[in-house]
């Protein structure tokens, strides 16, 4: 049960295009997965007493669990040819233990700089009640020509 | 209700003046614990369920980038001190953990980084970071505190530059309810 792998080249996209909703869970699994993943043991991310001191309501995801799921809406979308030069995020609401994570986006702006091909793209990450965490990254895409 | 936490999470504790006397100091240079390995890059791509084969399929990853790499979002983890060593105490290496400040606690709100290059297999990363800048008191929906600017320059063990972070975290308290 492979997840099948879609590759897309610059010159395939066009500005608006729409990135692919991505979805998963976030049981305490995860959440401890990502602080051991992440080697990140501030105590919010496993210690619900510790989050509820600091005014959350549980566990949540660390930064790191965030910037490597909006990386994967991005990627899973724009394929494995795409190299992430400038990731900015804004951290609004806590993904908890419990929650639901989605990412969806958008191309903002398609463009070549300095012998690259680039792409603005907005990326929202939400939980069940809402937006989150938005972000913008600006990626790079290899010419489909370069590759034939 | 009972605030009792089996390991309390280390920071330094002064006052605004303590905290503006840091701006523009440059830390010392951390290298990383862990070099870049396949491993921990299996294990995050699986928190995420990311797919990606530059992470997974040495064929893919060597034709097209030149061997596997590592998730950019993994580009903290590398230099994270482990929670216990034979010879060395256990310390935070972001600065903003070392910031003298009332707050007990702390949470990101923010990070911009820029990829210059990607890590390979191997790599052994090092971080040099330092305060940019701390703001007057504020009061958020969580609490009292301040916001803490870092910047954060990543390079490989041939000293070529891997990406620039800047980050803005609160350190606050959570004032007794009234």
């Amino acid at each position: 049960m492979s997840r099948e792998i879609k590759f897309k080249y610059w010159d395939e996209i066009t500005e608006g295009d729409t990135i692919t909703r991505v979805e998963m869970d976030v049981p305490f699994e995860r959440v401890v997965l990502d602080a051991a993943s992440t080697q990140d043991y501030f105590p919010g991310h496993h210690n619900p007493d510790y989050a509820r001191h600091q005014g959350q309501k549980n566990i949540y995801l660390n930064t790191m669990a965030i910037e490597g799921f909006i990386d994967r809406v991005v990627t899973d979308w724009a394929g494995p040819h795409t190299f992430i030069r400038k990731r900015q995020m804004q951290m609004r609401a806590s993904i908890y233990a419990g929650d639901v994570m989605s990412g969806e986006g958008r191309v903002e702006k398609r463009y070549q700089e300095n012998d690259r091909n680039l792409l603005d793209l907005s990326v929202l990450i939400s939980n069940q009640d809402g937006p989150c965490v938005p972000a913008s990254l600006t990626i790079e895409l290899p010419l489909k020509a370069s590759v034939a | 209700m009972t605030e009792e936490f089996n390991v309390p999470f280390p920071l330094e504790y002064g006052s605004y003046e303590d905290a503006l006397k840091m701006v523009g100091k440059p830390d010392n240079r951390v290298v990383a614990e862990f070099s870049v390995n396949w491993e921990m890059i299996k294990i995050y791509c699986s928190m995420e369920e990311d797919a990606n084969p530059s992470y997974w399929d040495e064929d893919y990853a060597r034709k097209q980038w030149g061997g596997i790499v590592a998730p950019p979002g993994l580009l903290l983890s590398w230099a994270m001190s482990l929670q216990w060593h034979p010879d060395k105490e256990r310390q935070h290496y972001f600065i903003a953990m070392k910031i003298p400040l009332p707050g007990d606690t702390l949470i990101n709100v923010g990070t911009t980084t820029e990829f210059h290059r990607h890590l390979f297999l191997g790599d052994r990363l090092s971080v040099e970071d330092q305060l940019v800048s701390v703001s007057e008191e504020k009061t958020t929906r969580l609490g009292v505190g301040h916001f803490l600017t870092t910047q954060a320059n990543f390079f490989n063990q041939k000293d070529e530059l891997i990406a620039v972070q800047t980050n803005q975290l609160f350190r606050y308290y959570v004032p007794e309810a009234k």
